[in-house]
């Protein structure tokens, strides 16, 4: 979602640059457990449905904070792949759509790196506030389960942040090499 | 006798082939306004089949603007723009698909720096005329051959020099097959002996009758293959004439002035 949000606030009307802008200020200035909280308990209390679905909710509430800051990370690429490619596709006859998809977007991939292995290390990473979310199971409940019922108070946890560590820095690592190998080969 | 045979040989490279006929690319008072300031003023032109022009001028004289609105890549304020008749100006136009007819060849080049020298030459080839794979891969290798780049079409632009990256901007235009090719400083960027081989290529083109218009300050090239020369100051065409008459006696002090700084620095070069 972050990627079509970068490209209208670039390249669509004033007023959905003014949209898009508001959106991602107010969703990068909230914490993610407040957005989580917020609209389980408060938008839930009023539109139960789907927001009383905290497995909804969660997923809800990451991929809002995430879009506003994927749409940041994909605006500087854009920024900073320039005007002048968009210019020059659009002198070979590419309408803007086309210029969008085969000039910018390989680019803007490459130009995102390594904050976007940041952003999806930060995203993982916030799931746990899910925790907080009644009737969710995700790696910070199971954790508290185990040390509910053996009173061990320590591994539950280093193995929850162990489970994070290899969800993260795997992927995380892999796109900043990517990245990098890409500038290299290009060279950019 | 030596300067005879020189002369007859810049003739040659002026005509041989080339066949001048109908007007190609015209344009009628053409103004490019941006608030208070005046890009372009009242310009009107022709090109016709052929032809090669060469627009000159001081820096921030609103040359590059000016080729910008005949390419349609910047809307005239007023004025129209006709293209082998057809008006580009008019409402209701497929702009893209006037452009892909009007080839622009830019100062800085810009390469798709994500593509290799081959993929740069097809994109148009494949994404606004359609060919298959092969065929655009087949045309985008001939294209690459004519300005001497096939050693180098599967490097990417950052592996280039600028001479390569703008002789491959050349073929990315020249493959599509345009009407008119129009060139916005294609050598300004690059140093002496880069610029050398970027004026080879151009020279060839001008052999097989390509038509364009170049904009350029590159005095000797000028005066080999420019059918007409077109002073451009303050946004507007101040003087035209055949490469002689600037040379020898301009009409207008501006021109005078300006060529008398170029002379110089061409002949310190």
């Amino acid at each position: 979602m972050g990627l079509p949000l970068a490209f209208i606030r670039v390249y669509g009307s004033k007023t959905f640059q003014i949209l898009i802008d508001g959106y991602e200020k107010v969703f990068r200035g909230i914490p993610e457990m407040v957005i989580m909280l917020l609209f389980y308990f408060g938008i839930g209390y009023y539109v139960p449905h789907p927001f009383k679905n905290a497995f909804f909710t969660a997923n809800f509430a990451l991929g809002l904070r995430s879009a506003a800051n994927q749409s940041q990370i994909f605006r500087g690429a854009i920024r900073g792949i320039g005007e002048e490619q968009m210019t020059v596709a659009r002198s070979l006859g590419l309408s803007r759509l086309h210029s969008i998809i085969h000039v910018m977007i390989p680019q803007v991939f490459i130009f995102s790196t390594p904050g976007l292995g940041s952003e999806y290390a930060l995203l993982v990473k916030d799931s746990a506030y899910a925790f907080f979310l009644p009737g969710i199971t995700e790696i910070m409940e199971i954790a508290n389960t185990i040390r509910k019922s053996t009173g061990d108070t320590a591994t539950p946890f280093f193995a929850a942040a162990f489970i994070y560590i290899l969800l993260t820095f795997p992927i995380a690592t892999w796109l900043d090499t990517w990245g990098s190998r890409k500038k290299r080969q290009l060279g950019l | 006798m030596a300067r005879h045979v020189g002369k007859q040989k810049k003739e040659a490279v002026r005509t041989v082939g080339r066949k001048m006929t109908d007007t190609l690319m015209e344009c009628t008072d053409l103004w490019k306004i941006y608030g208070k300031i005046i890009a372009v003023k009242d310009v009107s032109l022709k090109i016709r089949e052929g032809e090669i022009k060469l627009v000159f001028g001081p820096s921030g004289s609103g040359k590059s603007t000016f080729l910008r609105c005949l390419a349609m890549l910047t809307t005239p304020t007023k004025g129209e723009v006709f293209l082998k008749g057809e008006c580009l100006t008019r409402p209701g136009i497929d702009l893209n698909k006037a452009r892909a007819r009007i080839g622009f060849v830019f100062q800085h080049i810009w390469p798709f720096r994500h593509l290799t020298a081959l993929g740069n030459v097809e994109l148009g080839l494949r994404r606004v005329l359609k060919l298959s794979k092969k065929e655009a891969g087949e045309v985008a290798m001939q294209a690459l051959r004519e300005v001497k780049m096939e050693k180098w079409a599967h490097h990417y632009p950052g592996q280039l020099s600028g001479g390569q990256q703008q002789r491959v901007g050349i073929a990315r235009a020249l493959a599509m097959k345009p009407d008119i090719i129009l060139l916005d400083e294609p050598t300004s960027a690059l140093d002496p002996e880069l610029t050398g081989e970027v004026i080879d290529t151009l020279r060839d083109l001008a052999k097989k009758g390509t038509t364009m218009l170049i904009v350029s300050h590159e005095m000797p090239f000028a005066r080999e293959v420019a059918e007409e020369m077109i002073f451009f100051d303050e946004g507007t065409i101040i003087e035209t004439g055949p490469p002689e008459q600037f040379f020898t006696n301009p009409k207008s002090e501006r021109a005078k002035k300006f060529m008398a700084r170029l002379i110089k620095r061409t002949k310190r070069e």
